[in-house]
């Protein structure tokens, strides 16, 4: 996935005068076969499967479930025109309801009540950014300290008295696991292949039995929900209006759509989305909340979603490539220091593509930081601990200041707006 | 309309404000004081817990023990505090000063974290005693007290275990912050795996590296760095993560076979949290935190503490480990051994990992 973004963006070479490139469905698919290959030839070369290993693509899976969905809350609050930096706060209070509806009741209230605690976050900060025109950042800056801070303290307060089902002063008693779910008759024949590791057959299989086995509910309603918020903010005609908010709210206004009720709706469904991926850290990552559970993945969401343009599928390439470097880290160390040869390749063939376009420079930097790369997986036989943790951090960091030039926000975004302002 | 919205928004805004400063303080001091069984002996005693703090299930909780034992038998009035996730040096030296102002004495913190803030309160100070568990520096005054254990001991009889049990003769360890502490866990297993057979393969994970204590806290991470391991192919694993060796618990006792984890500093087979997983726990390595808290205070009590490092060993019952469902009775005799060896000094065990 690193590579996917690394590789070269094949605009058609032929029509250089179109306004802008796209990303169209045939270069996403050429992209993702050319990071198939890559994977796999990598794998190949090292003798290391650990990247396209079925267990390494479903922990990915799980690790990017949260991110991508503080991300989708982003996107439904800044496509409306409200910068929403009070995502984690919002994640919290997610994680908290979620992990109480779930001990109370069952894990399946559990989810409502964590997507309900997350909206109930939203309706603050539309009530402080969009009723009282208060700068977003700074209502998102007082809910993410807000949030944490009545969680903590209602966790001491009410769980006092259920020591004996396991709760602490800053952790609830565990709830029951959700089910998960697995494809019929896919994850025999497809963890056969992958043992065989087959050049490209097995690492094919790998992903696809990564994708199809063992998932946990909430991932796939969250996969849902990231196809549903497609539909619903592009090809609806509630979509339309919610977006003209976010592109240019007076003449939204003119043509009489109700800016504010559209704004609130928008926050309070990104509050839910957070609050959702705070259930999911609460009831299927871990069975129970605790202080500090979230660890920033609120923003990492925010970049995710920035990284993906501001659209629902780029916010799901850029949650699952944080997801995919994350989780290779914790699982198997060694294989970060394969992925310095991916990087390696995928940067000399940046150059390559660089240097086919005549962009001299940028080639030329390419290549020395491939050249560097390869020199340094020749030269060390591991990453060295804190690197290794480091990488997911590193990795987007680097693709969102490579890919920062092709984004665009909505127009309007973090912009205060007052009904009848317009002259 | 356009006044009052105003005034709402101003006086939203304010108490916005102040309701979370007042959960910052909530947080931050978080202190309950309670008098013990005697109605106040006159002794005080403060507590600054690591991060995880009461309810840790795992070292804070031995910690509170302790603590909850001077209370009841030595009279001590007790106040608590607690580290949370992501704070400042300040933070920490600002929660010991406000135990010291509130006339406690002693003051004990929780963890390596505290280090260098007891080092600069204890200077402030030279007439309170501090307590600093599982952490010593040359440069602490005298007036402070390093209660240290020797985990690599109690590491290494859960290595012994663990290749024991292990069927893949492949073991794991999940390292919650790659720390000098953490690494002697690390040490001691590896040594006693490697003694039992020494072509074992050990598993070495680390959940985040100092600075960043955020590895004892994250459930996600350790359950993901099991998975990570039983993937591999090993069968029992060893977790030194605080709360996020629940995780790795958790990942384990849901794989598919008959997997084993060992749990880490309380006995962890018998923490209400857990219980779940209970048969899939061999054992813990317990570390017996308790102890030390209530012999320390005892000590300054009587006034026969000298400051300097008192160790907690494998002899004197500082590290153990717990036979809850009665899983490593089988290799008893071997444990017993192994533990023989250790006090009688024949096996001399690593307190650094191998290499880096």
């Amino acid at each position: 996935m690193t590579t996917a973004v690394a590789k070269p963006k094949p605009k058609s070479p032929a029509a250089p005068a179109k306004k802008k490139s796209k990303l169209t469905w045939p270069v996403v698919l050429l992209l993702i076969a050319g990071a198939l290959v890559l994977f796999a030839a990598v794998g190949a070369i090292t003798g290391n499967h650990g990247l396209t290993s079925s267990g390494q693509i479903g922990a990915a899976l799980s690790s990017a479930v949260p991110i991508a969905m503080a991300g989708l809350g982003g996107l439904w609050a800044e496509r409306a025109g409200v910068v929403n930096i009070g995502l984690e706060g919002m994640m919290v209070a997610g994680t908290f309801c979620g992990a109480w509806a779930g001990f109370l009741v069952n894990p399946w209230v559990g989810l409502l009540a964590g997507m309900a605690g997350g909206a109930l976050g939203g309706l603050l900060h539309a009530l402080i950014t969009v009723t009282f025109g208060v700068d977003h950042i700074v209502s998102g800056v007082g809910i993410n300290l807000l949030v944490p801070g009545i969680c903590a303290y209602v966790n001491r307060i009410y769980y006092k008295d259920y020591v004996a089902d396991g709760a602490g002063a800053n952790q609830s008693p565990p709830a029951d696991s959700l089910p998960t779910f697995t494809v019929p008759g896919l994850s025999g024949w497809l963890g056969d292949i992958e043992q065989h590791h087959w050049f490209l057959v097995s690492d094919v299989a790998g992903i696809l039995r990564g994708l199809t086995t063992e998932l946990s509910v909430v991932t796939l309603i969250a996969g849902a929900f990231l196809v549903a918020s497609y539909f619903v903010l592009w090809r609806t005609v509630f979509g339309l209006r919610l977006r003209s908010c976010g592109e240019n709210p007076t003449a939204a206004e003119s043509l009489g759509v109700n800016v504010y009720k559209y704004k609130y709706l928008a926050v309070i469904s990104s509050g839910a989305f957070a609050g959702l991926g705070g259930a999911y850290l609460s009831l299927v990552a871990a069975h129970f909340y605790r202080d500090g559970q979230t660890q920033g993945r609120g923003f990492i969401g925010l970049a995710a979603m920035i990284f993906g343009n501001w659209m629902p599928g780029g916010l799901a390439a850029g949650a699952g490539l944080f997801g995919f470097t994350d989780s290779l880290q914790l699982r198997d160390a060694d294989s970060v220091h394969v992925l310095l040869l991916v990087v390696a390749i995928a940067m000399a063939l940046l150059a390559l593509w660089q240097f086919y376009r005549r962009k001299f420079t940028a080639g030329a930097i390419s290549i020395v930081v491939a050249g560097g790369v390869a020199l340094w997986y020749a030269t060390t036989d591991a990453v060295q601990r804190p690197l290794i943790v480091a990488t997911p951090y590193v990795i987007t960091l680097v693709v969102l200041a490579l890919a920062a030039q092709r984004l665009r926000m909505p127009k309007a975004d973090g912009q205060i707006y007052r009904k009848g302002q317009a002259k | 309309m356009r006044r009052s919205l105003k005034l709402a928004a101003a006086v939203l805004s304010g108490s916005l404000g102040i309701a979370s400063l007042a959960a910052c303080g909530a947080k931050s001091t978080d202190n309950t004081t309670s008098a013990g069984a005697g109605g106040g002996s006159g002794l005080k005693v403060g507590m600054a817990y690591d991060i995880g703090g009461r309810g840790d299930q795992s070292f804070n909780d031995s910690a509170a023990r302790g603590l909850d034992q001077a209370k009841s038998e030595l009279g001590a009035t007790i106040n608590e505090a607690e580290a949370k996730s992501g704070e400042s040096e300040g933070d920490k030296e600002q929660r010991l000063k406000s135990l010291v102002t509130g006339g406690f004495n002693p003051v004990i913190a929780v963890g390596f974290i505290y280090q260098d803030a007891v080092n600069k309160v204890a200077k402030d100070n030279p007439n309170v005693k501090f307590a600093i568990i599982d952490s010593f520096s040359p440069e602490q005054p005298k007036n402070v007290t390093s209660l240290t254990f020797s985990e690599e001991q109690g590491s290494y009889l859960a290595g012994v275990a663990a290749a024991n049990k292990s069927k893949t003769k492949h073991v794991g360890f999940i390292g919650g912050v790659q720390s000098e502490l953490i690494k002697k866990f690390e040490a001691g297993y590896v040594a006693g795996a490697k003694s039992v057979d020494s072509n074992i393969a050990v598993e070495v994970t680390y959940l985040s590296t100092p600075p960043d204590n955020t590895g004892f806290a994250d459930p996600g991470k350790g359950k993901q760095a099991a998975q990570g391991q039983l993937d591999k192919g090993a069968d029992v694993i060893y977790s030194a993560a605080g709360s996020s060796g629940s995780g790795a618990i958790e990942a384990v006792a849901t794989a598919p076979g008959n997997k084993w984890a060992i749990g880490v500093d309380s006995d962890q087979a018998n923490l209400p949290a857990l219980s779940k997983y209970k048969d899939h726990i061999l054992t813990s390595m317990v570390k017996n935190v308790n102890t030390a808290v209530f012999s320390y205070v005892k000590s300054t009590k009587d006034g026969t503490d000298q400051g300097g490092v008192k160790n907690f060993d494998l002899k004197d019952g500082g590290v153990s480990l717990a036979v809850t469902g009665g899983f490593i009775d089988d290799i008893k005799a071997k444990l017993d051994a192994a533990t023989q060896q250790i006090t009688g000094g024949a096996t001399k065990v690593p307190t650094t990992p191998p290499q880096g």
